[in-house]
């Protein structure tokens, strides 16, 4: 590791570890967002960025690990430690179904049939709901982690920050081994892989049943911390943003993920602090939602046309320059 | 007994044929370069043994009837190929795309691979000597972590040629190694595959257009003319064959 890396490295844990005693409730509660989203974002970069499949079902995987948590808790009051580990099972079976058209399929009619696999999640999570009386959603107590009750952003913090820091230190793991090289692989051409040994069926399904797994944890972690799931927070627009973090980001970068985790995260909070400033006052306050969306849209063509590297391929030319 | 007996394949794409009753055979050490205009079907005889394409007829290797099986079977019975545009892995880095190619041999599962088990991390040092020897052997060890697509086509196309090494094998299938190399390049590339013959004892065939490095380091050559084979024997007399000559090398001796 050169000099300059390792200073990045401390100057950034630094700032992590500083984070908590300096800012307010309210930007905690936005760090531990970006923290969940990296989670998901590096799942998603995982199959996306690196496997090269195609996935418009991470909303539903979401939801699948959200819901499992939640109905755990309510139904059965499985503490967290349960609620994890079943979510991320969940997301494994789910992850061999979504998977296994990515055996026939690719581009374009992966995602359809990806996509298709996330309306069914969401239809049986809106069944449970209507089904149990629940129809507002499932209410979870915070959860009790090494003998903390997990009731404020603060005490959230370091669990979501250990919990993406293992995400992707695993994930480098993975890629820096037999498995990540195979994804690579299928992902440049599948007969050459498979004329060099690969089973290219197999390799595609694991990095399905890997990254929905994590996802599905992600989700689960999402529902702990809001205290609450409804089938509503899954909309197709999550699944949406999640593509757009790993293309701002920067697709088969690890990094690039959590940049643009980040990136997405706070792009409302920037936009409703612009309107602010902006000469109409009060007056388009209400429609801080739709321009989201529509700068959502922009920021997202703008990236594919001009900066296909996303924010990581920014930062590789300033550092040529520099 | 010959380490791989094509029997008599037979394939075609629509109304084409493409190969009609190719048979050809190699033996262990053995260079057989396979030789024919462009489209004769040499690239597709590989596709049919690698088991891309799924010919009518035999296709035995050590006996064994392989025609039928999945390519990664194929490959782990230990018959590896080189590509004729290279067609290294360009995600990656010059090793590995070798430690790709060594896939069915290292024993890890994506398990103990994310938790970073010492078994994982074991295997992948077993194999990175392993490699180290091949890019040895081929004098690619100054640009072993390069990504590979930094390099030259010439040396991208040696990176093909020792991935297909690294998987081991006992047949070689080399699909026009030496095309797009510069002069030099292709005197190494000869010597590279005289070495892996010496060293390894392994069966190659080799497709391919220079005619004099055909007949300075093949064994036998078979000539494959618009699906059918030619002609089957030793350099000398093979090069001299009316038919051949008429068929692929042209009336002027070119």
């Amino acid at each position: 590791m050169s000099k300059t890396k390792l200073l990045a490295l401390i100057l950034a844990a630094a700032a992590l570890l500083a984070l908590p005693f300096t800012v307010s409730g309210a930007w905690m509660d936005i760090a531990n967002q970006i923290l969940l989203a990296s989670i998901g974002a590096l799942a998603l970069m995982l199959l996306t960025g690196f496997a090269g499949q195609i996935s418009l079902g991470h909303a539903g995987l979401l939801a699948a690990g959200a819901f499992t948590a939640g109905i755990l808790s309510r139904e059965l009051g499985a503490p967290f430690w349960v609620g994890i580990p079943a979510a991320g099972l969940t997301g494994a079976l789910l992850g061999v179904i979504f998977g296994l058209p990515s055996l026939r399929l690719r581009g374009i009619y992966l995602a359809v049939s990806t996509l298709a696999l996330h309306f069914l999640v969401v239809y049986l999570g809106g069944e449970y709901e209507t089904r149990r009386g629940f129809s507002t959603g499932i209410l979870i107590d915070p959860p009790m982690v090494f003998g903390i009750e997990l009731w404020d952003p603060f005490a959230w913090y370091p669990v979501l920050l250990v919990g993406a820091i293992l995400t992707y230190a695993l994930s480098r793991n993975l890629l820096k081994s037999r498995t990540g090289r195979a994804w690579a692989a299928i992902h440049d051409t599948e007969p050459v892989a498979a004329a060099l040994g690969i089973n290219v069926a197999r390799t595609k399904l694991w990095a399905f049943v890997i990254t929905s797994a994590i996802t599905a944890m992600a989700g689960a972690l999402f529902a702990y911390y809001r205290g609450f799931v409804s089938i509503e927070a899954f909309s197709l627009f999550v699944t949406i943003q999640y593509v757009a973090m790993i293309i701002i980001g920067g697709m088969g970068s690890l990094t690039g993920a959590v940049l643009g985790a980040a990136f997405v995260t706070l792009l409302p909070h920037l936009i409703e602090g612009a309107t602010r400033y902006l000469p109409t006052g009060g007056a388009i306050s209400g429609s801080v939602f739709a321009m989201n969306y529509a700068a959502f849209g922009l920021i997202m063509i703008a990236f594919l046309v001009f900066e296909p590297g996303g924010l990581m391929g920014i930062a590789r030319r300033l550092k040529g320059r520099g | 007994m010959r380490d791989l007996e094509v029997d008599a394949i037979s394939l075609s794409f629509g109304g084409l044929q493409v190969l009609n009753e190719v048979s050809l055979s190699v033996s262990k050490g053995e260079i057989l370069a396979l030789i024919g205009p462009n489209g004769a079907g040499k690239t597709t005889v590989f596709n049919c043994i690698s088991g891309l394409y799924r010919p009518s007829g035999q296709i035995r290797f050590k006996a064994q009837d392989i025609a039928g099986l999945r390519p990664h079977d194929v490959a782990a019975l230990g018959i590896a190929r080189t590509f004729q545009h290279g067609e290294v892995f360009a995600r990656l880095s010059v090793a590995d795309n070798l430690m790709a190619a060594r896939h069915r041999m290292i024993r890890s599962n994506p398990l103990t691979e994310l938790l970073g088990l010492p078994s994982a991390r074991r295997q992948e040092r077993e194999h990175r000597a392993e490699i180290a020897r091949i890019l040895d052997l081929v004098d690619l060890t100054p640009v072993a972590d390069m990504p590979v697509t930094a390099l030259p086509y010439g040396t991208q196309k040696l990176v093909g040629f020792a991935r297909a090494l690294a998987l081991g094998p006992s047949l070689l299938l080399l699909d026009e190694p030496s095309a797009g190399l510069t002069r030099d390049e292709r005197e190494d590339l000869a010597h590279f595959i005289l070495k892996t013959r010496d060293a390894l004892g392994i069966a190659m065939i080799w497709i391919e257009h220079d005619m004099q490095m055909v007949a300075d380091l093949a064994d036998r050559i078979h000539v494959l003319d618009y699906g059918r084979s030619l002609a089957d024997g030793p350099p000398a007399q093979v090069l001299n064959d009316p038919d051949v000559i008429r068929a692929y090398l042209g009336t002027t001796g070119d």
